[in-house]
């Protein structure tokens, strides 16, 4: 699974984190740190992950294919 | 501008319910064909109001002054904030703005003026600085809850939610000197809740109390904080630097910013709580859904009403053709109600994880305060039901309310079994 973070729609909720810490990275002003990436979801994270991305309220977060 | 925005595209004209003879009788006005979010109507009948709106009439208008449109969908109210291009906030977010009001800075203005003042605040802001200060907020609401917890009853906004977002803030955000703290706090409270004719000049002995506090701060050795990090100023997208009074209004917007709104949130959180004795039974049996249930209040329940916007071009939302220079409003209340988005809006689930709402703003001006709030929220909710887990509203009194742009509880009396 892969999640890609939209630059310019990050807002610094830091909602994603707080379900799947071990998938998004927050910076020290709580906005995610891979924005513009696209980024691979550990194995067994698929969940957190997609829960951190529905908990965006910018819906900044669309899972990739591939 | 009326031909494309006939009240027949804003409001079904077949449903008898949103005639304007049925919602004047209902809610003292038709707020559809003409809100008014001054209207003391709005207060009385707000959740009634919005819910209506959200459902039935997604885009409503307004004739109050130069009138202004209200979106309530989530999904409009997501676009427009996004779009800071085509809706701008450097005309102000409240409608009909008298135009001697100096405008607040950052959120009164765009890009790129409002990111050079965001890239340098929001460092102090964010999770892990609210993170380190969770033990000190949860020390601030026991000695709180300590002086009335024995007497079995307490004013909550009075006695705890007036309190306890200044204290807050002012100790641990901006490090105002403790012994001002009182009388402070005290200010902050009477130029929101205090009798009308006397709230500007409670507001502006706030205003010179922070004024001289920035001097004073000025004239210190540096301490890397955030007054700092305010003192230092920005320079804006015309190579112009930020000008004394514009530093002055940085800490009066996020002073008042996140004042009123988290006393509004602490109040609706203990109001829900008590009127809901098995939803409180939920929370102190699964703890670990407090974060959760921080996010539905502020869902349902949310502090700020509406904000506005003026567009900048002519562009279409929702069907509803907007002129440049068209005033337009984000319905952050009802947009958190919305059955587009949430399954059952008015009924609160602690156990669903993945609440997302607009309550915080959304786009780039998110509230700058979210991360200190939902702690704030939290901590408060987690310390309140290990102290006090039964409680109610008091018999024989009724929460007051108050309706602008921001939602507002000036009273709520608890009473608990000593």
């Amino acid at each position: 699974m892969r999640m890609k973070i939209d630059e310019t729609l990050c807002s610094g909720h830091g909602r994603c984190a707080k379900f799947a810490p071990n998938v998004y990275t927050l910076d020290d002003s709580g906005y995610n740190a891979d924005v513009g990436q696209i980024i691979a979801v550990p194995s067994g994270e698929e969940d957190n992950a997609t829960k951190g991305r529905k908990a965006c309220p910018e819906r900044a977060i669309t899972e990739v294919d591939g | 501008m009326m031909m494309d925005n006939s009240p027949a595209r804003i409001v079904d004209p077949q449903d008898p319910e949103l005639s304007p003879e049925r919602l004047k009788e209902r809610f003292g006005r038709d707020f559809f064909r003409d809100f008014d979010i001054d209207d003391p109507n709005l207060n009385t009948h707000f959740h009634e109001v919005i819910d209506l709106m959200v459902q039935k009439c997604p885009v409503a208008h307004s004739k109050v002054g130069t009138g202004y449109y209200v979106f309530s969908t989530e999904e409009a109210v997501r676009k427009i904030g996004q779009d800071w291009q085509t809706f701008s906030s450097a005309k102000g977010y409240i409608p009909n703005r008298p135009d001697d009001m100096p405008l607040m800075i950052p959120v009164e203005q765009d890009p790129p003026n409002h990111t050079a003042w965001r890239r340098v605040l929001n460092p102090h802001m964010g999770p892990k600085v609210m993170d380190a200060i969770r033990d000190d907020v949860a020390r601030e609401v026991n000695a709180l809850i300590d002086k009335f917890i024995d007497r079995g009853e307490c004013e909550f906004i009075g006695e705890m939610a007036g309190l306890l977002p200044g204290r807050a803030f002012f100790i641990y955000v901006l490090g105002v000197p403790v012994v001002d703290l009182p009388e402070l706090v005290h200010d902050v409270d009477k130029s929101l809740f205090g009798p009308l004719d006397e709230r500007t000049a409670y507001h502006k002995k706030v205003y010179d109390y922070l004024e001289k506090f920035l001097k004073e701060r000025e004239a210190m050795e540096p301490q890397g904080d955030i007054v700092d990090t305010i003192l230092k100023g920005v320079t804006y997208g015309d190579g112009s630097e930020a000008s004394w009074e514009h530093k002055v209004s940085v800490v009066l917007d996020l002073t008042y910013g996140g004042i009123s709104t988290t006393i509004y949130a602490l109040g609706s959180t203990a109001r829900h709580l008590a009127d809901h004795p098995e939803q409180r039974q939920q929370l102190l049996d699964n703890p670990e859904w407090i974060e959760n249930a921080v996010e539905e209040f502020v869902r349902a329940y949310s502090p700020v009403v509406a904000m506005g916007r003026t567009c900048t071009r002519d562009t279409e939302v929702e069907g509803v053709q907007l002129k440049e220079g068209d005033y337009v409003m984000m319905g952050f209340s009802s947009a958190g109600r919305d059955p587009r988005t949430i399954a059952d809006p008015k009924a609160l689930n602690f156990a669903e994880p993945t609440i997302h709402h607009p309550t915080f703003g959304v786009g780039p001006h998110r509230c700058i305060g979210s991360h200190l709030a939902r702690m704030e929220l939290a901590v408060f909710t987690r310390e309140w039901l290990r102290r006090i887990p039964h409680f109610r509203v008091k018999a024989g009194t009724e929460p007051v309310y108050e309706t602008g742009f921001l939602r507002a509880m000036s009273s709520l009396w608890l009473s608990w079994d000593k």
